[in-house]
């Protein structure tokens, strides 16, 4: 199949800016729309090696990001992000653009793909076994995923642990790795080749740049994965690495307490939990340092 | 409470549950809830899934299950009843 990396650069403008663009990230289609340079910088920079469908196929979701009418056009523009034409969200300021087009489509999956269990979490596999890592903004959640990603383990989600109810996999989404502020200086210096997407300041969290995800982790993104270990990671200046064995009840309820949609699903929502705790083994994680943090990863043995 | 009062669990619960280490996590059909409950709580729910029973023959299984001193058993089992009855996983048949 093609890649966006297929088109040359007016190619993916007149795609972007006409029919749209449908670009496959793991389970889901999306059709792109946007005229916008920063939109069409970032998937040029970040979404080359995602499978791209003709314009006719099938879309999970339509998306937009447009100019709103009017004078804000000229004077101190702002860009309005839509799914099928309507407007979920105020619009931000023009240069927020690729990263409003990224919690976009984050909100287009945890609001409506409720054929998962959707938990806020960031996911990782090596070996089969996938590390769920499930925390609040602020956390240090994304910082830890980005380094593990690029220190052997596979993406399947900075965002979204999304748990197949039927078997009780995780299905990958593997998308660019948001992170913000210091933690995007943290990462360039971690990962020599790190890609990253423009930094845009003074949004509601900070400075935030995207990370490229892994071309790998994106080839695999068909391959699910069987959860291991759910890991709540907290990052704290100075901490000494420490990993902490929960009990598996106080973890069921931290996890369905980042779940986007646990109480939507009823009982088939507990089931799909309840065996993925009795499946993994659960922890605090408290690090510091990154090099410690991948030593203890890699030091996880899949459970019993 | 009366010892003769019968409990039964609600009907439309199904008792979807585990018990991990001493705790028990359920999920209340009728509410949409999820519970932390003790063991007590649970042995008193499978008791009831099995069939209807009285004050006093759920009294009987705590003590046999657990080890509770004779003089609290019985506020000890109106305390647990009242907490399930008051979660909706169990009433009273009428008489």
């Amino acid at each position: 199949m093609l890649t966006v990396a297929s088109l040359s650069r007016t190619q993916l403008e007149a795609r972007l800016s006409s029919a749209g663009l449908l670009v496959q990230t793991g389970a889901f289609v999306s059709r792109i729309h946007s005229p916008l340079r920063q939109v069409a910088d970032g998937i040029d920079t970040l979404y080359g090696d995602y499978p791209l469908h003709d314009g006719d196929a099938f879309a999970d979701f339509h998306v937009g990001l447009r100019h709103p009418g009017g004078m804000r056009r000229w004077y101190k523009p702002q860009v309005n992000f839509d799914l099928d034409g309507q407007l979920p969200f105020e619009p931000l300021p023009q240069a927020h653009a690729f990263p409003m087009l990224e919690w976009g489509l984050n909100w287009c999956i945890s609001t409506r793909a409720h054929a998962y269990l959707m938990i806020h979490a960031a996911v990782v596999e090596r070996g089969g076994c996938a590390a769920i890592l499930p925390a609040p903004p602020g956390s240090g959640k994304s910082t830890l995923c980005a380094a593990l990603v690029n220190r052997g383990w596979r993406l399947l989600s900075d965002e979204l642990a999304l748990f197949r109810p039927a078997d009780g996999v995780l299905v990958p989404v593997p998308r660019p790795v948001s992170l913000k502020n210091r933690s995007i200086d943290v990462i360039r210096d971690y990962v020599a080749d790190a890609v990253f997407s423009v930094p845009v300041s003074n949004t509601t969290k900070g400075t935030v740049a995207h990370l490229k995800a892994p071309s790998a982790s994106v080839a695999r993104a068909h391959e699910t994965a069987r959860p291991a270990w759910i890991v709540f990671p907290r990052y704290e200046a100075g901490a000494a690495t420490s990993l902490t064995p929960i009990p598996r009840a106080s973890a069921f309820f931290r996890v369905a307490d980042n779940a986007f949609n646990y109480s939507h699903m009823g009982g088939r929502g507990f089931q799909t939990l309840a065996a993925a705790i009795d499946g993994c083994a659960s922890y605090d994680f408290r690090y510091s340092a990154l090099d410690e943090a991948m030593a203890v990863f890699a030091a996880l043995e899949p459970p019993r | 409470m009366a010892a003769c009062e019968t409990w039964r669990l609600r009907p439309g619960q199904t008792l979807q549950y585990r018990q991990w280490d001493g705790e028990c996590v359920l999920y209340n059909d009728l509410s949409g809830d999820t519970h932390l409950l003790g063991d007590g709580a649970i042995e008193l729910l499978l008791a009831l899934r099995r069939a209807p029973a009285t004050r006093g023959a759920l009294a009987a299984i705590l003590q046999a299950g657990f080890d509770i001193d004779a003089a609290a058993l019985d506020h000890e089992t109106d305390l647990l009843l009242r907490d399930l009855a008051h979660l909706n996983l169990i009433d009273t048949l009428a008489c």
